[in-house]
């Protein structure tokens, strides 16, 4: 936490701002062009400089794996990325060292201009959801009802993936599928080729649909 | 004032209190409170600042005018009773009413 100059720059502004508002609140001084100008400091430039570093370390923050599994629903999905005897997608990534604690953010953010803005905005959208719909389940009965509300682009995997390195070339399939990879008619993490980034998400959308048909063609 | 100054530094120390444990603790509710409450209260409690000492400084422009407009009326009636006196004049000199004689230059 101490570790990022914004978070201790922002701490150290918020620090003497309290100490010059407790001082004002306590000694209660008249209000002189002395006093004026600590107000000044206190409530108006310390906090500004409060709110601008803590906005940036808040958005360090936000693209943390450590973040985004602080839901509880989201637990098994930071497990398995940080397992380091995990071979899912998510997990092999995981331990790249570009990707490192970041690695969520860095596979789900939206790419091009707005990209940071929208990927926020999509965050939004997973606190309404998690407030409203699944801070009540359990991981359990939360998992098969996890999805990704659009496919995976693969405009993502070729950000890193430039489809033009010789080793990539090499392979087969990829050579006879370039223009679908590319084109994103065929998914990187489609079932035949690299599977789902998150295997035991699967898994769990597969029991609940075959718990589904039971049920559905159990006699009553 | 002083009580609107004293809510404004309250306020700030919520939003500050707010904007610290975000940081301390960075999870959802608390950053997402940090970055809309905190920065709230905190723009609330900066407009109210700004506002007493507007306010304050119109006041005090207002007495410092008050104060040179007393002055300046005690001048005026000052001079307005010297030249009464002046006017009136003490007995045996020039009677009211004549001109003053001035001397021709030799």
């Amino acid at each position: 936490m101490l570790s990022d100059p914004f978070t201790v720059f922002a701490i150290g502004c918020a620090a003497v701002a309290a100490v010059l508002l407790i001082w004002y609140l306590a000694v209660k001084p008249a209000l002189s062009r002395a006093t004026k100008l600590v107000l000044l400091f206190a409530i108006g430039i310390l906090p500004i400089g409060t709110a601008a570093n803590g906005n940036v370390a808040g958005y360090h923050a936000t693209k943390t794996r450590e973040f985004c599994s602080s839901c509880h629903v989201m637990t098994p999905f930071g497990d398995d990325s940080s397992n380091p005897s995990s071979t899912s997608l998510a997990a092999r990534h995981g331990r790249n060292e570009a990707f490192g604690d970041e690695n969520c953010y860095t596979c789900h953010a939206d790419y091009g201009m707005f990209g940071t803005i929208t990927t926020k905005l999509g965050g939004m959208r997973h606190v309404y959801e998690y407030t409203l719909h699944f801070h009540q389940l359990t991981v359990e009965q939360a998992l098969p009802r996890i999805h990704i509300r659009t496919p995976f682009p693969n405009a993502t995997c070729i950000r890193c993936h430039s489809t033009e390195a010789p080793g990539w070339r090499r392979v087969g399939d990829h050579r006879s599928l370039l223009d679908r990879i590319r084109a994103g008619t065929v998914s990187c993490a489609s079932d035949g080729c690299h599977g789902p980034a998150h295997p035991f998400a699967q898994v769990a959308h597969i029991r609940a649909e075959q718990a589904a048909a039971a049920a559905e063609g159990a006699p009553r | 004032m002083t009580r609107l100054l004293q809510i404004s530094a309250v306020l700030t120390l919520l939003g500050l209190v707010l904007m610290v444990w975000s940081m301390i603790a960075p999870t959802p509710m608390p950053v997402i409170l940090a970055m809309s409450v905190g920065q709230l209260v905190g723009t609330l409690a900066f407009g109210m600042f700004g506002y007493a000492v507007l306010v304050d400084q119109l006041r005090k422009q207002r007495a410092k005018g008050a104060v040179a407009a007393a002055a300046a009326a005690a001048a005026v009636t000052s001079i307005a009773q010297a030249a009464g006196e002046a006017a009136a004049g003490p007995a045996g000199s020039t009677p009211a009413g004549s001109a003053p004689t001035v001397e021709a230059p030799p």
